[in-house]
């Protein structure tokens, strides 16, 4: 089993992010994210990337989504709809379902994936090893690049932050 | 709008399309796309009714789904070619998923559906925006990718784009909905050209700019959004009716004024590329969208339109100053004899 863990942990990955695609109440479909974060730091962390791994638990679920958890607290209806309340969210949930299943198939009878182009497995992150200062794995050098050569990216990314704020303030506002 | 709030979401607007037109990694134009979407969401909502937020909640629609398949095309890049400069694509697949991803952007056949609805909902200023800046960004990106272009299905986009612009703008009496469609077949013209000649997109983009400020810049002027309201420009300002005639004859690109400049650019390069059938069908479907234009003129500088008594004695609390008509007037018509000029712009 181990050596398709990454492919198990990407099928529990899709058929969550189907989970709240299909749109149950807000609440259901934070409880799918935590899930789809945890398999999708566990996936990273089969390539090697220990440290991305551990910034999407804390980050993203424990800082993010918790914001997101409180605030839909806050906001809910009194009869959430669930998966199986409503006849669209169950026969879309199903439908992704299904589609996952015939994919899953076809990727276990060929080696590789051939719909639009072919894919048949990606690389791990490259591990380099100075002989005095010891081992540097790839993904910690890139966030170590993004504050330091990658500078416009935080500036740029910030300010996108900052005017996403402001816009969803001015829109909420109204008139 | 607070307007220290608003002056900071139109800047970010304009950074937006900056970063678009000067990032060499294709993440950073992506990024820039997505700002530039986010930022222009409250400006399309300035006026706060349901018909605004129907609006500007289908731009977001359309143009999020253009952004994540633009992604997509990216990604399918990087996986095979290794890196993430934007010089050419260098998958087939890539380049038709980011073809069509910017012509969801740009709004042409067959992703044209959006734009007469949101121009529609939306104030005439914000709907300036929406039909001029909005379109630099795509275009700029179509232009770099341009060597890796599929022709086929490029040439298939613009002059269906061409059609539906002038076809579905016959039907109308509002004016948005006429800029919209008049918006549609421009792009259609501009991508026409763009695998040939890159040069003349520039171009085309550069006048039709002109002349769509202009005309918005007219309806401001005289507050008017139907035809009706359009044709009552003689009771309000006299002059304003000789100059929407002529822009709109311009728009139409009708020789001696400067929208016949790109037109005739466009076909002598089609035309030098030994493709006759394509420019002639062209030209002909631009001929629908001159009929809707010489109607709005007709109606309103050619004819004192009927109307009930009350019409007739029109007043206003005080005249909108535009800034920049005279100047944008005088460029959307009187270009054409500096066409010799086009060789600065390789």
């Amino acid at each position: 089993m181990m050596t398709y863990i990454v492919f198990i942990l990407s099928v529990i990955f899709v058929v969550s992010f189907v989970g709240f695609s299909s749109k149950p109440s807000p609440i259901y479909g934070g409880l799918v994210l935590i899930v789809s974060g945890g398999v999708g730091c566990g996936i990273i962390m089969n390539f090697g990337g220990s440290f991305l791994g551990l910034m999407v638990f804390l980050i993203y679920l424990g800082g993010m989504l918790v914001v997101f958890g409180y605030t839909t607290a806050m906001a809910t209806e009194q009869y959430p709809e669930v998966w199986v309340s409503n006849t669209t969210v169950m026969g879309v949930f199903l439908l992704g379902l299904l589609m996952e299943v015939m994919l899953v198939l076809y990727v276990l009878k060929s080696e590789e994936v051939g719909v639009v182009f072919k894919f048949s497995g990606v690389g791990d992150w490259a591990i380099y090893d100075t002989g005095d200062s010891g081992v540097f794995s790839e993904e910690i050098m890139g966030v170590a690049a993004l504050y330091s050569y990658g500078a416009w990216v935080v500036i740029v990314t910030g300010w996108s932050l900052l005017v996403g704020v402001l816009v969803i303030l001015e829109v909420t506002r109204g008139g | 709008m607070n307007p220290l709030i608003f002056t900071t979401i139109l800047m970010t607007v304009l950074l937006g399309t900056m970063i678009v037109m000067m990032s060499s990694h294709w993440l950073m134009i992506w990024i820039g796309f997505e700002m530039n979407l986010l930022a222009i969401i409250p400006i399309l909502m300035k006026k706060y009714n349901p018909r605004t937020m129907e609006a500007s909640t289908k731009y977001f629609l359309t143009q999020a789904t253009a952004s994540m398949l633009l992604m997509m095309a990216i990604i399918i890049n990087l996986m095979h070619s290794g890196q993430w400069t934007i010089t050419k694509v260098f998958n087939p697949t890539a380049s038709i998923i980011m073809t069509s991803a910017l012509a969801m952007k740009l709004g042409l056949t067959p992703f044209h559906f959006w734009v007469p609805e949101v121009t529609q909902g939306i104030s005439l200023t914000s709907g300036l925006i929406l039909l001029t800046w909005q379109k630099l960004a795509p275009m700029s990106i179509l232009y770099q990718i341009s060597p890796s272009i599929n022709l086929n299905i490029l040439l298939t986009m613009a002059v269906l784009s061409i059609l539906v612009g002038g076809w579905g703008g016959l039907n109308q009496t509002q004016l948005r909905k006429i800029m919209a469609y008049s918006s549609i077949a421009h792009m259609g013209w501009m991508t026409a050209v763009l695998v040939y000649n890159p040069t003349l997109t520039m171009l085309n983009m550069l006048i039709y700019i002109m002349m769509t400020l202009t005309m918005f810049m007219l309806f401001i002027h005289s507050s008017s959004t139907t035809t009706l309201s359009l044709s009552h420009t003689w009771n309000k300002t006299p002059l304003t009716t000789t100059l929407i005639l002529i822009t709109l004859l311009s728009m139409g690109g009708l020789p001696p004024l400067s929208g016949f400049m790109p037109k005739w650019m466009i076909i002598q390069e089609l035309t030098k590329n030994s493709s006759i059938i394509l420019p002639t069908l062209m030209a002909i479907m631009a001929l629908l969208n001159l009929y809707f234009y010489m109607r709005l003129t007709y109606s309103t500088s050619l004819t004192m339109f009927p109307s009930t008594n009350n019409m007739k004695m029109k007043w206003q609390f005080e005249t909108k100053r535009i800034t920049l008509l005279p100047p944008l007037i005088v460029m959307s018509s009187l270009l054409l004899p500096l066409t010799p000029m086009l060789s600065i712009l390789d």
